[in-house]
């Protein structure tokens, strides 16, 4: 009878435990590094070369969705470069048939999520502060959760996570770099940018609508 | 010891205790159950440690999808719709979205057709800005962004053509690569305006063409701060304000 009594103890502590840190996306989607068709680097072509997020990512300032680029951007520079390599092969195939390439996805909002990157960009919001440190990634993962209470914790204090617009490319931007701290700098953006209020920033409609 | 002190607090006989304290040993099989699921229970948080430590190739998997994934197309997804496989569609053959016309030659082309003779014509480069283009800092400074983003990676930011993309690609002795231009030769200095801009759009020899990637508006951003990029390189005295040429001399 104690014998039962502990097991039924145990059980009802342990299977919320396993439920909530087996269910929650830090463990279901943080991590997810998919194989894409062409093996692109992004340490090299973002890191070593320095090319800025924007000259493939051409939307983002300007629309919600951060475009993959299409064929033609490879083409730009790899009609010159590599141009018999074997792992490029995908690339020329889609040049020549006009089928785009079957790039996977790795951050995936939920449907029902409305995000915008433009705004965010906008804001002083950098590319790093989601999407990690891409500039050191040979294949992309994803790193943050994505998932509500995620968004939310910036979304109760964007001052934590503010920077001048044009250092939101930058992967290596800190405060410091201003001779500031984050504590200063981070309200004083908040209000040059006009971010909006926290009763605005975490209104059910600002992201479900 | 006599009296009440010995009832309340009794000193227990090596018997008492062990009648007392021990519990009846279980059956050996209840004894394995128990240690089976006392350490089976760990296997699910192994796992999870596990998958939160590295990474994972395979797709996602939510046990509760709650209307995640909705029978709608969003933005670059593919489609099993169409003869080419999206669901974004492009333009139908012969309309023009609101607001593309591009029916301005200086503005959109940087360029005019004129009549050279009997069905020929040529190609003629408009010199200086549109007249819907305002020259101000801020769009200098755009320009100064947009250069760096896109121009830089071949023709580097100070427009000497030693980008790292021109640097690597010498590097690597790639047969193919014609070396970035120099944007401050006399040659490329020369040209006007509607020339460098038309670069900028439809590309010139083995540079490609930015139209796609850049915008009308910003195209001309550019084009403002390569002028002005080209014409800090040749500076002379007399381009510095009068009052801070004495810092200076």
């Amino acid at each position: 009878m104690p014998l039962l009594l502990l097991a039924l103890a145990g059980g009802a502590v342990y299977i919320p435990t396993v439920m909530y840190f087996g269910m929650s996306p830090t463990n279901t989607d943080v991590g997810y590094a998919p194989k894409q068709p062409v093996p692109y680097s992004h340490a090299l072509h973002a890191g070593q070369l320095g090319l800025d997020c924007r000259y493939c990512h051409t939307t983002v300032e300007k629309a919600a969705f951060a475009a993959v680029p299409p064929t033609q951007t490879c083409m730009n520079c790899h009609t010159n470069i590599k141009t018999e390599s074997p792992l490029l092969a995908p690339i020329r195939d889609s040049q020549q048939t006009g089928k785009s390439v079957p790039w996977k996805k790795i951050h995936d909002l939920p449907d029902y999520a409305y995000f915008n990157h433009s705004i965010h960009v906008n804001k002083g919001v950098g590319c790093v502060t989601c999407h990690g440190r891409v500039d050191k990634m040979e294949v992309v993962r994803q790193v943050q959760p994505l998932s509500m209470g995620w968004c939310l914790e910036c979304h109760r204090a964007p001052e934590k996570n503010l920077r001048p617009r044009d250092k939101v490319t930058d992967m290596t931007w800190t405060p410091a770099e201003m001779n500031t701290t984050q504590e200063v700098l981070g309200p004083e953006l908040k209000k040059a940018y006009n971010v909006h209020n926290a009763t605005y920033m975490t209104s059910c409609y600002t992201c479900h609508r | 010891m006599t009296g009440p002190d010995r009832d309340i607090f009794p000193i227990p006989s090596p018997g008492r205790f062990r009648h007392e304290f021990l519990l009846r040993k279980p059956p050996f099989w209840l004894a394995s159950l128990v240690v089976i699921v006392f350490l089976g229970a760990f296997i699910p948080l192994a796992l999870i440690a596990r998958s939160r430590a590295t990474t994972s190739e395979k797709p996602r998997v939510h046990l509760m999808m709650d209307m995640a994934n909705q029978p709608r197309y969003s933005t670059q997804q593919p489609s099993t719709v169409f003869a080419d496989g999206r669901a974004m569609r492009a333009p139908v053959p012969g309309t023009v979205a609101r607001g593309m016309l591009a029916d301005n030659d200086h503005y959109d082309r940087g360029f005019e057709l004129v009549k050279a003779g009997e069905g020929e014509w040529q190609i003629s480069y408009f010199n200086g800005l549109p007249a819907n283009v305002k020259l101000d800092s801020r769009m200098l400074t755009r320009g100064q962004t947009v250069f760096n983003i896109y121009c830089s990676a071949c023709h580097g930011r100070d427009g000497y053509g030693h980008g790292a993309v021109n640097e690597r690609a010498l590097e690597k002795q790639e047969p193919k690569w014609v070396p970035a231009a120099n944007l401050h030769t006399d040659e490329i200095r020369s040209r006007v305006d509607g020339h460098i801009y038309n670069t900028i759009r439809n590309g010139i020899r083995t540079m490609p063409g930015y139209g796609s990637q850049i915008d009308v508006k910003d195209r001309w951003a550019v084009v403002a701060y390569v002028r002005a990029l080209q014409r800090s390189q040749n500076a002379t005295l007399d381009d510095v304000p009068s009052d801070q040429r004495d810092k200076i001399k």
